[in-house]
């Protein structure tokens, strides 16, 4: 009995610590991931382009400041065109410990708007975007498994599932993320709400700027809804002179 | 003779008023425009033309016409020179149909006219920052309060009643000092007294009680000479908005008797607070109104509303209430919107089909049964540049309602716009 015992405790002890392991080595990979990724500052413009089953319906164009990086970060998405949007900001402050805090600014109406956490599965703007995917995704506010090894565009990558920490309001129930084993960087994010997968964001046109490798293009796809958006950075750059003061609400409504 | 000397007056004073224009056209360009382009900062420009054609199934007592035009093009431009300044400036130029326009061909800047001037001067304004401080002067819009069915404390911001239901901001001119700190802004503002335009008395968003003959012409105005102040501290936080408001000026609604139309002295204190929760986002805003004129009513205006969104819908629904402190007015004619929108139930429902359409339905119905208002939507881009919107309103009730008064004003929209 207490051979029996001893034998099922040290398999239980195995596997635990294999799952400790596992799940280790998987926040090691995402920490890893995110520290490649560090910059002061981030700028790029961005071409956002809608495409429902028929085809592309729809494009719009942002400018993109971001001051710090991951939980630390404060960020200002402005859009461009088409005419009738031009002047649209969103401010998102990023937390390391729960969600952001987003405010929308709308010229035509003069005010702004806190987009509260139960708003952000909403699509942005009609795209397949919601609030939240804009969010800066810290390492800390999720846990993490390894799920396996696999490849993504012939690239070798990791399988990691994330799932959520209690403290970040999320839509999503979990998701996969694909890391390159070659630069750290992110390949795919598939997110799930319970066991359907419902949006996935593909990386593609991976480059090395400033030393970060980054994707050039990413295009999320709604997987309820068959419709996908495809948004292109141009302009990238890292570490520019950004200042504290232009990320604030008032900063905002400036056009 | 005395035809000639005014028509040679006239010349003479529309010659200045071209020489003054031309004058701050070459102050805006070498001021803005070039050192903009020299220095290679930025200069940004958004603008639209727009045709609205109105219908209304039912005559009006007072207006026959059922069918109106309007037209609207608007351009907007804003430099930075230099980092610290800021330059806005916008123009509307405008014609309709149906006399909702004044014939004069002069800018107008102060958005006094009876009538929707031709050419008006939307904005004009520059903004200085230096760290925490920020001074906008100029004609500008400034918007006070977080409610969206009815915003007791928004004093700066008169507007267009033309149509009583789809109106539209109006610029006030003045400055505005602001201070961020961490936890918000503190914000102090003095203008110069802009009134709300109100309907024309020919015409059928003004109905008079029926033992109230109707006045020959527009009545006259009197405009107050005092300033507009008021200060606003606004918290922006983890878990809750909030603001509190303090306001000492006129109303921009006006008393309305036999003499004209005054604008009574105001004082405001109020404040509004948006908690957003794991369900919904609560909003809700309130104000006190005292006065110094003996005719004018004291009272509360409150609103309760709640948001939520879920999928691609866009709830928002809230109680809009008002309760009378010190009932002074004996005026049988009144026109004040905002106190006319409370005691009321009031909801919007939108839904975004894609990218490029849209559905929204709203209503408001009081809470006696006397008036109801529904509107619905839809709104359809096409490309970059172009998007028409089709909306019909449906108007209900007694005679004595505030909005029940429009019962013979239910009306179809189709506009089309072009942006660029």
């Amino acid at each position: 009995m207490n051979r029996r015992t001893g034998r099922v405790g040290l398999v239980g002890m195995l596997l635990l610590s294999a799952g400790v392991v596992r799940a280790q080595d998987a926040r090691q990979i995402i920490t890893e991931a995110q520290k490649r990724t560090d910059a002061k500052s981030q700028r790029y413009e961005g071409l956002l382009q809608v495409f429902d089953a028929k085809g592309k319906i729809s494009d719009k164009r942002w400018s993109f400041e971001r001051l710090g990086s991951h939980g630390q970060s404060k960020a200002v998405l402005r859009f461009t065109a088409p005419a009738e949007v031009k002047g649209v900001a969103l401010l998102i402050v990023n937390h390391p410990d729960r969600a952001s805090d987003q405010w929308m600014w709308t010229p035509a109406i003069e005010r702004d708007r806190r987009i509260a956490l139960q708003d952000r599965s909403t699509r942005f703007f009609g795209t397949d975007f919601s609030f939240e995917d804009l969010e800066e995704r810290d390492v800390d506010q999720y846990d993490y498994t390894l799920a396996g090894d696999d490849s993504i565009d012939g690239a070798a990558c990791w399988k990691i599932q994330s799932t959520p920490k209690q403290s970040k309001s999320s839509q999503y129930t979990k998701a996969f993320v694909w890391v390159r084993k070659d630069t750290y960087a992110f390949a795919r994010i598939e997110n799930y709400v319970k066991d359907q997968a419902v949006r996935r964001l593909n990386y593609s046109d991976i480059q090395n700027v400033q030393g970060i490798w980054t994707a050039r293009q990413m295009e999320m796809t709604d997987l309820r809804r068959n419709s996908r958006t495809r948004l292109t950075l141009d302009k990238l750059e890292y570490n520019v002179p950004l200042k504290e003061d232009d990320f604030t609400l008032l900063a905002i409504r400036r056009p | 003779m005395t035809t000639k000397a005014t028509s040679t007056k006239a010349t003479k004073t529309q010659n200045t008023r071209r020489q003054y224009w031309f004058c701050a056209f070459r102050v805006f360009v070498c001021f803005v425009v070039w050192p903009t382009v020299a220095w290679g900062q930025s200069l940004t420009q958004r603008g639209f033309l727009e045709g609205t054609l109105v219908g209304y199934p039912q005559e009006a007592p007072n207006d026959p016409t059922q069918v109106v035009d309007d037209f609207l093009a608007r351009e907007e431009v804003f430099a930075s020179p230099t980092p610290w300044l800021r330059l806005a400036g916008g123009l509307d130029a405008r014609a309709n149909s149906h006399d909702q326009v004044e014939d004069s061909w002069a800018v107008d800047f102060t958005d006094r006219t009876i009538r929707r001037p031709r050419f008006s001067i939307r904005r004009a304004a520059a903004t200085l920052t230096h760290g925490p401080f920020t001074l906008d002067a100029g004609k500008q819009f400034i918007r006070w309060g977080r409610a969206d069915v009815v915003t007791p404390t928004d004093r700066f911001a008169p507007r267009d009643f033309l149509n009583v239901f789809d109106n539209e901001l109006l610029g006030v001119t003045g400055v505005r000092g602001t201070v961020e700190t961490g936890a918000g802004t503190l914000e102090a503002v003095w203008t110069r007294f802009t009134p709300s335009r109100v309907p024309l008395v020919d015409q059928r968003w003004t109905v008079l009680p029926p033992d109230v003959p109707p006045p020959p012409g527009p009545l006259p105005r009197v405009y107050p000479d005092s300033p507009q102040v008021g200060i606003r501290w606004n918290h922006t936080g983890a878990g809750v908005d909030w603001s509190a408001s303090y306001f000492d000026g006129n109303n921009y609604l006006p008393n309305i008797d036999a003499t004209g139309l005054s604008f009574p002295p105001m004082h405001m204190a109020g404040g509004d607070v948006a908690l957003p929760t794991a369900w919904l986002t609560i909003k809700g805003e309130a104000a006190y109104f005292a006065s110094s004129s003996t005719t004018t009513d004291e009272y509360v205006l409150y609103v309760i509303q709640l948001e939520r969104q879920t999928g691609e819908w866009v709830f928002v629904g809230g109680y809009a209430g008002e309760a009378v402190t010190n009932l002074r007015s004996t005026t049988p004619v009144t026109f004040a919107p905002d106190r006319g929108m409370t005691r009321s139930f009031v909801g919007r429902a939108a839904y975004t089909i894609d990218v490029n359409r849209s559905f929204a339905l709203e209503a408001a119905v009081r809470t006696s049964g006397d008036g109801e208002y529904v509107k619905a939507e839809y709104s359809r881009a096409y490309g970059q540049h172009w998007r028409a919107t089709v909306s019909a309103v449906g108007i209900g009730g007694h005679s004595d309602d505030f909005l029940g008064q429009y019962h013979r004003n239910s009306h179809a929209t189709a506009s089309l716009r072009y942006s660029f």
